[in-house]
């Protein structure tokens, strides 16, 4: 489903990608994972079409067609979400009237009739009780004063709502407590489907105990250097990053 | 070096004599008073950017024709008074007797009453700082006299409909004044639109009086043509206790211009003062605000937001001037601007002026553009680029438009709203 081939990016002239090579197959879920400044959110944000990074060379493909000549909101229409790591308040639209332009933007897109605002309102209420957000934050301003998990939980309700092909959920366990990375993962746990890819970026293994996944990838230096099965995850949480590092081939080498 | 210009006499010739006597007495007396006055120039500092804007030809000196054809208006649930140029049209008006609420054209005054408002006219506004009002004293035609009783409730928002109709080279000069006794209270909505391509220029005086605990809502819309030089301005005062509010929703043209002073002269007296301006074009829109903490324990809380499109110019301009019994003042003044386009101009200046020692005032202006994360935020979900762009932009004044206290003109602010993003957006 998703393809990416020798992706390059850089921000201001700094390579932050160098060679990313991913196959992502309907139905899989793959966990990236990596130590801070290894470029895993530079990942998200290029494959989402952030304008914030240029990418020099590489492809990237979508069931064939190519990303990287779609704009941010052309891809969302084609199936690509991304759960941001640090989702973005925005007092003075609300969360309803930002999920229901956003959900009939992909309906209009596909051809199919917008939803007015007591059908959606009903709609929204049944999915944000999926992932334990009071319905009452549907009125509120997007993300507005919400919480470090409320947050989060939005994230994902809106994943929900827009039943994305491609997931992208960068760090999405970051910053919550045990009990909101339950509610999170069962929201993470309910997007899995036979035609749906998630992409998932994380700094620990903890969210892998909660959303076990396919295949792990280890993003390092803008590459990735290792690519195994869930048991990588386990294997990282004991040993840290450091004997796929730099450092350790240079260990291993004296 | 070239003299100042001064307003041409052809301004100084009103038409119009049925107002009665008392007050074409005092027209007469302003108008005199005002003969050869200088007209601002770029060098008049409260004129400084809006000067170049203010075209007064000799043709416009012309007062409009009373009648006309009523332009697109609010369709409000309330009371209604219609004013075309000027002048009231009683039969577009409507309103019913209410105990304790005089409501009446300046032209159907008596001659005691004529004389007894002649008498209250101009004491709200100062002639230095509010130069053009001084030509709406000498022009004006007829008025809305409004006085409230003791404890007298208006009990629906008395619309006023103001159209001016340029389908002649003139000008009309409105005038309200609102006499509100002890508690009473009111919701005044005055609308300024108009029909016709001809150049006009509309020169308005608007006086709110506030005896003791009065309580008094102005909501203020103006959204006259492209065609259109609007130059307004309000002045209250206000005494203990009393309450002011005001909302002023203004869209842009060739040159709009309000003038808004509040003197607080009360203890315990507090308004509070929202304003929204959008400017698209070579618009060009100019707010002045000046609040006067007279006596002690007064709030004052302003909120004012410009966006600016194109290569428009929006102008905001506050000064609180805080008197030195004035103690316990509390003022709050903000200012947030946002513009669309390099080539839009925004200017912003909080003057402070504080001779009191035991007050507490607080100003903050920003000018920024649209934030870049948001909008990825927003496209990211799929959401159009121009949708993201309205969105953000109306966030930006949504708070000041949802306060506004009448459902009406909020549903006709949007939709003014819409068609301004339309046009603000159809580039991107």
């Amino acid at each position: 489903m998703l393809s990416i081939k020798n992706l390059h990016a850089s921000v201001g002239g700094e390579e932050i990608l160098k060679g990313i090579n991913l196959e992502i197959k309907a139905g899989e879920v793959h966990a990236i994972m990596g130590p801070n400044g290894s470029g895993k959110s530079t990942l998200s944000q290029v494959l989402a079409g952030s304008e914030s990074f240029e990418v020099t060379a590489g492809e990237i493909t979508l069931n064939g067609e190519n990303l990287l000549e779609l704009a941010t909101e052309e891809r969302a229409r084609e199936g690509v979400f991304l759960a941001f790591q640090y989702p973005v308040e925005i007092p003075g639209v609300s969360n309803l009237q930002f999920l229901r332009t956003a959900v009939n933007a992909m309906r209009t897109h596909h051809g199919e009739p917008e939803m007015n605002a007591a059908e959606f309102m009903k709609h929204a209420k049944e999915v944000s009780r999926q992932v334990d957000l009071d319905p009452a934050f549907l009125k509120r301003g997007v993300n507005e004063g919400f919480s470090g998990g409320e947050k989060k939980r939005n994230e994902i309700l809106q994943a929900l709502l827009l039943q994305p092909k491609l997931a992208i959920l960068d760090e999405t366990d970051s910053g919550l407590d045990i009990d909101a990375l339950q509610v999170v993962s069962r929201g993470v746990n309910a997007l899995r489907a036979e035609d749906r890819a998630i992409l998932m970026v994380t700094h620990y293994q903890r969210l892998l105990n909660h959303i076990v996944p396919d295949y792990v990838h280890v993003l390092a230096g803008g590459r990735i250097v290792k690519s195994g099965g869930r048991e990588l995850a386990l294997e990282l949480e004991e040993r840290g990053y450091g004997w796929l590092g730099v450092k350790d081939e240079e260990a291993t080498a004296s | 070096m070239k003299s100042a210009p001064t307003l041409s006499s052809a301004f100084l010739e009103p038409a119009g004599s049925h107002l009665p006597g008392p007050l074409l007495e005092l027209r007469r007396q302003r108008g005199t008073a005002i003969v050869d006055m200088p007209l601002p120039t770029r060098r008049t500092e409260n004129w400084k950017y809006s000067s170049r804007h203010l075209k007064l030809s000799d043709e416009l000196a012309a007062s409009l024709p009373a009648s006309g054809q009523q332009g697109a208006s609010l369709s409000m649930p309330g009371y209604r008074v219609v004013f075309h140029n000027g002048i009231m049209i009683p039969e577009a008006s409507d309103f019913p007797d209410i105990a304790g609420v005089l409501i009446q054209r300046f032209c159907d005054l008596d001659d005691d009453e004529a004389a007894a408002l002649a008498e209250r006219l101009d004491n709200t506004l100062d002639n230095h700082a509010v130069q053009m009002a001084r030509l709406n004293s000498a022009r004006f035609e007829d008025g809305l006299y409004i006085r409230l009783d003791k404890e007298a409730v208006l009990d629906q928002p008395l619309f006023i409909i103001h159209e001016v109709n340029a389908s002649s080279v003139g000008s009309a000069y409105p005038r309200i004044y609102v006499d509100a006794a002890r508690h009473s209270q009111m919701t005044l909505v005055e609308e300024y639109i108009s029909s016709g391509t001809e150049p006009v220029m509309v020169n308005t005086v608007t006086e709110f009086v506030l005896a003791e605990g009065a309580q008094v809502t102005g909501v203020r819309l103006t959204a006259e043509g492209e065609s259109v030089q609007h130059i307004g301005a309000t002045g209250v005062r206000q005494a203990a206790t009393s309450r002011f509010e005001s909302h002023c929703v203004g869209f842009g043209g060739p040159l709009r211009r309000h003038d808004l002073r509040v003197s607080l002269e009360g203890e315990g007296a507090g308004c509070k003062l929202n304003g929204v301006v959008v400017t698209q074009g070579k618009q060009h829109y100019d707010n002045h605000t000046s609040i006067e903490h007279v006596a002690a324990h007064c709030d004052s809380e302003e909120t004012y937001r410009n966006i600016a499109a194109d290569e428009s110019h929006a102008v905001f301009n506050g000064r609180i001037h805080i008197h030195q019994d004035a103690q316990k003042s509390n003022a709050n003044m903000n200012n947030k601007n946002l513009l669309l386009s390099t080539g839009a101009e925004i200017d912003t200046k909080p003057e402070l002026e504080i001779y009191a020692d035991d007050v507490k005032c607080a100003h903050g202006a920003t000018i920024g553009q649209l934030d870049k994360i948001s909008l990825f935020y927003l496209v990211s979900r799929g959401i159009g680029r121009r949708e993201a762009n309205t969105l953000l932009t109306m966030a930006f004044i949504n708070e000041l438009v949802e306060q506004i206290p009448v459902e009406a003109v909020q549903g006709a602010v949007q939709l003014r709203l819409n068609d301004f993003f339309n046009q603000a957006f159809q580039e991107v």
